[in-house]
């Protein structure tokens, strides 16, 4: 009887110490690939560098970061109105993609999925360098725009916040739109039924069924959309001018061209704080807790 | 064998392995290995000879130099097309060269501002091999001692160019003359990205000496640079990625490097390369074997052959950028067809007005380079 008293105990304690342990290899993954890296970006970001070409040394250089915001706040805010606006668009676009796959895609469902995706086994800056050939002054689109007069006889596409917002919001709309879709495809027909068996009107049920419940979607897709394209530099240097330039340039060009590692860290944190706080906000307002 | 940007890694350890052995094989030849040794001293070639590793601009030798020197010195290279920009070249590299290791490359080709710090500032340069340099004085008299490199120790120019203006004549629908021209242009343009380049143009146009710049005499080109990107003159600053916006009419005229437009201009006749009448910019790409290289001896090699003419001639024919090397115009000539026709072309082969008309831009001191590059980066930001 205490022997079995005793295994009973030895068990409790065994599965007592099983989720730490099934958490070990995660944690030293985590640790390893991101904490580090994280903290060694964070002592650059703190370092001193007497010349752009000498090594950096660590020496607690606060001013690194009110340098950074200092002279790169418009590229700041450029990148989050840039961002806020590519998402904006991917999500008018993807949600009734999203839709039409879900409800009405029948047998050619995954025929249609993989339409949106299989653009995207193309390499990311081929397909913007493609958008430079669309949008370019030798290019079907600005012909039309010209002809029909919406555009002016000197005006372009190419080189301006139009095409940087567009090819931003096309390189992350299926990222949009599978998160959607997912939660779209989730929800059950039948709501939709009882709500016509209600009389209630095709547009009520969509905006009581469908829309409070595609929401995790929509939250997804949004953060999926929104942080990589405020950290994206391809789009602003292929389809911008110089007066759209955003932060992922300005790193990108501190880091590789001018050899300032310290400010290029310090620029990266504040853009990881914006981020974090510009998410904490949107998931408070938009309240789910689920994620598709 | 010609390698892309991203192709290194594997001959390192090719190259440690056949280090390894060739170091056995002396150890348990013993006499053998003496007169092999003595052999290769008299070969003028590394012990671990057949090995090479070349770090260059794309699009920047032709396709058959490659096979020919191998095939003449048995010396297997591996050549990279890797190099982008100056800066990022440097940022990739320097911890590794500040530690003293080998960055896997026998020879780098970087502009004269970054080969001086090499040589010079940082002392992150090995000296060519002696005794191997047989074809040294066929380099041109001009370049045979400048300010980043007396008596050529530690450098050698790949190829000379000229930085002027290139536009497309069936965008603008008007010539280019002069800065002003550019600057007033409706079309879209570009300026490099390479601050030498787009400022000392500007500092020819505002009159500044650009044989001996400093911060102060740079400011009045800052100023109209900062004008010219705040009134929307200046579009964009682009690398090597005007050339095509040029050819397809993207950009109405940029700031340009004359071997790149003398490639395109052959398939767009309406592209073309101007120097500005205040004048424009000459410049050279050096061939520098970097600290802790292994193959010294083939690096040093492998400059030499291409200051044979012959050899010269065959890279200036598909490079089209001027050549370093006396004796060129008389190979192309031999060459005949369009190799010859390049003769008649002074992006290939300047006339004496032209070379009259540049300037090359000196060295700056470090502290006025640092708020230079700096105030550039700024207004590459546009902020």
């Amino acid at each position: 009887m205490s022997a079995k008293i005793e295994r009973d105990a030895q068990g409790r304690k065994q599965a007592r110490y099983t989720p730490w342990l099934l958490l070990v290899p995660g944690l030293l993954w985590l640790i390893w690939f991101f904490y580090l890296p994280l903290y060694s970006l964070f002592r650059m970001s703190l370092s001193t560098k007497p010349s752009r070409f000498a090594v950096p040394e660590f020496g607690w250089a606060w001013s690194n970061y009110s340098q950074a915001f200092s002279q790169y706040g418009a590229q700041f805010q450029r990148s989050f109105t840039y961002a806020l606006a590519a998402t904006i668009a991917a999500l008018l676009i993807a949600y009734p993609i999203a839709y039409v796959i879900a409800f009405r895609g029948g047998r050619y469902r995954n025929v249609l999925l993989g339409l949106v995706v299989v653009p995207f086994f193309t390499n990311f800056l081929i397909r913007t360098l493609a958008w430079k050939t669309i949008l370019g002054n030798q290019g079907p689109l600005i012909n039309l725009l010209h002809t029909i007069g919406v555009l002016g006889p000197n005006e372009t596409l190419l080189r301006t916040p139009i095409a940087v917002i567009g090819g931003l919001t096309y390189n992350f709309l299926p990222f949009m739109v599978l998160p959607i879709y997912v939660s779209l495809e989730k929800i059950d027909p039948r709501l939709l039924d009882a709500a016509r068996d209600l009389y209630s009107h095709t547009w009520r049920g969509f905006r009581k069924i469908i829309i409070p419940l595609s929401l995790p979607g929509v939250f997804a897709g949004s953060l999926l959309v929104f942080i990589p394209a405020a950290g994206d530099f391809v789009n602003s240097y292929y389809l911008g001018n110089a007066k759209t330039t955003m932060i992922g340039s300005v790193v990108q060009d501190q880091f590789l061209v001018q050899n300032n590692y310290p400010i290029a860290a310090a620029l990266s944190f504040v853009f990881i704080a914006i981020v974090m706080v510009v998410v904490a906000i949107y998931s408070r307002l938009l309240g789910t807790e689920e994620i598709a | 064998m010609i390698k892309g940007p991203n192709g290194s890694g594997v001959q390192s350890a090719l190259v440690s392995r056949r280090g390894f052995l060739a170091g056995a094989g002396a150890i348990a030849g013993g006499a053998l290995a003496g007169s092999a040794l003595l052999t290769a001293c008299a070969d003028t070639r590394d012990r671990s000879a057949g090995d090479l590793q070349i770090s260059n601009w794309t699009g920047y030798i032709d396709p058959r130099s490659v096979a020919i020197f191998e095939k003449q010195t048995g010396i297997g290279v591996e050549y990279s097309e890797d190099i982008n920009d100056n800066n990022e070249w440097f940022a990739k590299n320097q911890l590794v060269l500040a530690k003293g290791d080998s960055i896997g490359r026998d020879a780098v080709v970087l502009d004269d501002w970054i080969a001086n710090r090499l040589i010079n500032r940082l002392k992150w340069a090995e000296p060519f091999a002696p005794g191997v340099l047989k074809n040294k004085a066929n380099l041109l008299p001009e370049l045979s001692n400048p300010a980043h490199d007396p008596g050529r120790r530690f450098s050698l120019p790949w190829a000379v160019g000229i930085t002027g203006i290139a536009y497309n004549r069936s965008v603008t629908k008007r010539d280019i003359r002069s800065l002003d021209d550019f600057l007033a242009l409706d079309s879209p343009t570009a300026v490099l990205s390479e601050m030498r380049d787009t400022v000392g143009l500007m500092m020819r146009a505002k009159g500044a000496d650009v044989t001996q710049p400093t911060a102060a005499s740079a400011e009045s080109a800052f100023a109209l640079l900062e004008k010219s990107v705040a009134d929307g003159a200046v579009d964009a600053f682009t690398g090597n990625d005007y050339v095509s916006d040029l050819a397809t009419g993207n950009l109405g005229a940029a700031f340009a490097w004359s071997g790149d437009v003398a490639q395109i201009t052959r398939d767009n006749p309406d592209v073309i390369f101007v120097i500005p009448e205040s004048g424009g910019l000459i410049w050279s790409d050096n061939f520098v074997i970097p600290k802790g290289a292994e193959h010294r001896v083939n690096a040093t090699r492998w400059i030499d052959f291409f200051y044979d003419p012959v050899n010269a001639a065959r890279l200036t024919a598909y490079v089209q950028y001027i050549s370093p090397v006396v004796g060129v115009a008389e190979e192309l000539a031999k060459m005949g067809g369009k190799a010859a026709r390049l003769i008649n072309d002074p992006l290939v082969v300047p006339t004496p007005s032209m070379l009259d008309s540049v300037a090359n831009f000196g060295i700056l001191n470090s502290s006025d380079a640092d708020a230079m590059d700096e105030r550039f980066a700024l207004l590459r930001g546009a902020a």
